[in-house]
């Protein structure tokens, strides 16, 4: 029976897991990711929950699942360009941008070695820098390195090309464009950290030693930009008191007017993080409302009670330096007891919220999107389906599940449209 | 704690609140960032939050007795951060206008002045005194207003009448300061109570309000205290100019010290080429800075009104009154000047809205400058800052 193949766009948790179970259920699927890895935020995760394991431990399984499964496609730094109906299913456009590294490459860093360029680490959100010849992180997958055409001068006379003794550089790849015939549409498109330097009282960008919830992943994470070692980046000092600013772009109609489900639960994980590292260290978590959904309220006790932890109503809505210092202050109004108060920490942590990625990048199909740039599921055209962040902020299990479902839509019309031919 | 306290919802004051411009009330979640970045609030027990509170529980005392509601000089910054579009800023000055209500006596007079369909009544008042008067009479020869046999001498009762207007204005306003002074210690602890330094106070706060000190912390609308300044100052100016127009009716009897006010400049009138030609220089130049004012005051409230909102009827009512008395005095100069008989219908509009502005002053938003005096004093007196 042939039939076309269930296109995924978004190479994230929720993308993945659709194409890895249509695929395990013997349907041919293809994945658009547009970073050069697969994985998304997840890869960039220290810990997830339930368990507060490694998620780099369960996306290598679901890798060797790829890897195993000859039905399954899927192209990195790529993006879908176009989506026309046809004959019951849906003719796609992808843009593949080149990454000048082929499939010889064996990972062995001889490039980045070589390379003269360097560019702002995007994965851990410009805390660190790498080579214009870089691999994304450690354990990415595809286990290749990418050389970003934007920070390679290209006038080193080709180091990188004498340096790699795969053959495996090839400065002369050129974009390419596919044209596909697909059954069904997933759309996975994931979720973008708000940029919460447009909340002017926030001191994002301003204030020396304010992070966002993401960054603080990334530090906490082995393979980040400080090996897993919490040190504030204004000078590397190890923070002894640490502010959580909840909502900081969520539940709040100039920013994100809904809640994004997940910081409440990310503050209080790093707070856990902050403590394992520095057993003596203080937390603070200042809070409109603290939301820890489901089976997850006994996290949020077990950290409430940890000791040198608070957790104070009151949302933060100003942030400053403190003077001659690299200490960020902040104030707030200690709603349970009426006062208003500064308090001087190392460092602040802003949870700031979920936007959902087509917001700033629409995706060429057709729907209905909430004011906030949510995908509105029963607007999207017949046989194409959402899962995950792109219509509402969800955890990571929520997504996985999500993704199970349109799955089997997916499957489902992929059937009925091989019916058909 | 002991005992237990027990909340007396006033439904109908929740109600009241929200027709008085504070619909986005209920919007509120008590999240506190009003407090936070609002820069003319006390660190304890700061303002705007708790009053959010307050006025959705429909606790109208509490409110009522509360110094804060007038500490708060609606910069707006609470309603430009709201999460919600709660706008507290625009919630205060609606609750401002229920203590004006609430303490200025009579209050049917507020009733009317706070509702726009007794508008045309409360204007009906001026005119037909005006009127009756005799202010349809329109004299021949020269314009003039204040010249012996003049317009004005057409309308014997002019002076007393608006002198009349004001001394009620006053009385109302005293009386309602003091209730509202009453009720605000009604409620302060011994201690505080015992501690209040009434002079000083007084002082300080003169002195803070002539240079609008607090009123520049705003920043959200940051152009507002410049506005301001020009609009209080030329209320100055032309209270001035009343005062000494006044002084020469009594040097000089025999004509009315309106008349006076409008007495064309004469270099062969010895007062007026003396000490008194003062006057009319004042009176000029504040009645300009009071258009200029006004109309900034507009203009802003337009700039602003995405972020701060766009105010209440209240609001504008006053704004209107200010404006148009303004614009006609000065036109109605200007056409005299010009010998244009147009100049007497102008000046009759003009005299409406002043005697509007007299006569209903402890009803309108003019009485906040009592209401906000008297607020910053208590404050000061009993340590609240």
């Amino acid at each position: 029976m042939a039939q076309d193949p269930i296109l995924v766009i978004g190479g994230g948790i929720s993308g993945l897991t659709a194409a890895i179970e249509a695929a395990e259920c013997g349907c041919e699927a293809v994945v658009v990711e547009k970073n050069a890895y697969l994985g998304g935020r997840v890869a960039q995760l220290n810990k997830y929950f339930p368990k507060l394991c490694p998620p780099l431990c369960g996306l290598e399984i679901n890798y060797r699942r790829i890897k195993e499964n000859p039905r399954l496609t899927f192209h990195t730094q790529a993006e879908v360009t176009s989506i026309t109906a046809s004959g019951g299913g849906y003719n796609v456009t992808i843009q593949v941008a080149p990454r000048f590294v082929n499939d010889k490459c064996v990972a062995c860093d001889a490039c980045a070695q070589a390379c003269p360029s360097e560019r702002s680490d995007d994965f851990n959100f410009g805390m660190s820098r790498t080579k214009a010849a870089y691999l994304p992180f450690d354990q990415a997958f595809p286990q290749k390195y990418v050389i970003d055409g934007a920070s390679c001068k290209a006038d080193c006379g080709k180091k990188c090309q004498e340096a790699c003794k795969y053959g495996a550089i090839d400065m002369d790849m050129k974009p390419e464009t596919l044209n596909l015939k697909v059954s069904a549409i997933v759309m996975a498109t994931g979720w973008n950290p708000y940029d919460i330097t447009r909340a002017d009282n926030l001191g994002m960008g301003k204030v020396k030693n304010v992070i966002n919830n993401m960054m603080m992943e990334r530090l906490a994470a082995a393979n980040g930009p400080t090996s897993g070692k919490i040190l504030r980046p204004s000078d590397g000092k190890e923070p002894k008191k640490v502010a959580f600013v909840q909502c900081a772009g969520s539940r709040d109609e100039n920013h994100l007017p809904y809640c994004s489900y997940i910081c409440c639960l990310a503050s209080l994980k790093h707070i856990s993080y902050v403590k394992e590292q520095y057993p003596e260290a203080q937390a603070t978590m200042f809070y409109i409302d603290v939301r820890t959904p489901g089976r997850y309220e006994k996290f949020y006790w077990k950290v409430r009670d940890m000791e040198g932890v608070t957790l104070t109503k009151g949302k933060v809505a100003k942030i400053y330096n403190a003077q001659g210092t690299d200490d960020p202050v902040v104030v707030i109004e200690d709603v349970l007891s009426g006062k208003k108060v500064e308090e001087q920490f190392d460092m602040v942590v802003l949870a700031s919220g979920m936007e959902a990625s087509q917001r700033t990048r629409p995706v060429p199909v057709s729907v209905s999107y909430t004011p906030e740039g949510m995908i509105i599921p029963s607007s999207l055209p017949p046989g194409i389906y959402a899962s995950g962040t792109a219509k509402s902020p969800v955890d990571v299990a929520k997504s996985m599940q999500e993704a199970t479902g349109v799955a089997l839509k997916s499957i489902s019309k992929l059937l009925s449209a091989g019916g058909a031919n | 704690m002991s005992g237990t306290t027990i909340l007396k919802p006033d439904l109908g004051f929740v109600n009241e609140v929200i027709r008085s411009g504070g619909e986005s009330l209920k919007k509120c979640y008590q999240c506190a960032t009003c407090s936070v970045v609002c820069n003319v609030t006390p660190e304890d027990k700061p303002f705007p939050r708790k009053e959010m509170l307050q006025a959705q529980w429909g606790l109208k005392d509490q409110l009522m007795k509360n110094p804060d509601i007038w500490l708060c000089h609606q910069c707006s910054d609470c309603t430009a951060y709201c999460p919600r579009g709660a706008k507290p800023g625009e919630v205060l000055g609606a609750i401002r206008k229920m203590s004006i209500k609430e303490f200025s006596a009579p209050g049917f007079l507020a009733k009317m002045v706070g509702q726009p369909v007794f508008l045309l009544v409360l204007f009906a008042v001026p005119v037909l005194l005006l009127l009756a008067e005799g202010a349809g009479h329109v004299p021949a020869g020269k314009v003039a207003f204040g010249l012996p046999g003049g317009f004005l001498f057409s309308m014997k009762w002019i002076d007393p009448l608006f002198t009349a207007a004001a001394l009620f204005a006053l009385a109302s306003l005293g009386l309602g300061v003091r209730k509202y002074w009453k009720a605000m210690a009604a409620d302060l602890p011994a201690d505080r109570a015992a501690n209040i330094n009434l002079g000083a106070a007084i002082k300080e706060t003169v002195s803070e309000i002539l240079a609008h000190k607090r009123f520049q912390k705003c920043e959200t609308t940051k152009g507002r205290s410049t506005a301001h300044l020009l609009v209080f100052y030329s209320f100055i100016g032309l209270f001035i100019t009343t005062c000494l127009a006044f002084v020469k009716m009594i040097l000089d009897p025999g004509t009315g010290y309106l008349a006076y006010l409008h007495h064309p400049v004469q270099v062969s009138d010895s007062f007026l080429t003396g000490l008194f030609a003062v006057y009319k220089i004042i009176g000029n130049a504040s009645a300009v800075a009071l258009v200029a004012g006004i109309l900034l005051m507009m203009s802003n409230r337009f700039k602003n009104a995405k972020k701060a909102g766009m105010g209440s009827y209240f609001d504008w009512l006053f704004l209107t009154i200010i404006a148009v008395l303004g614009i006609t005095g000065l036109l109605a100069e200007l056409l005299r000047i010009s010998n244009m008989p147009a100049a007497y219908p102008v000046y009759v509009i003009h005299l409406c809205f002043v005697f509007f502005l007299f006569a209903y002053a402890p009803f309108s938003k003019m009485a906040h400058m009592f209401y906000r005096a008297t607020a910053m004093v208590f404050a000061r007196a009993t340590g609240r800052g």
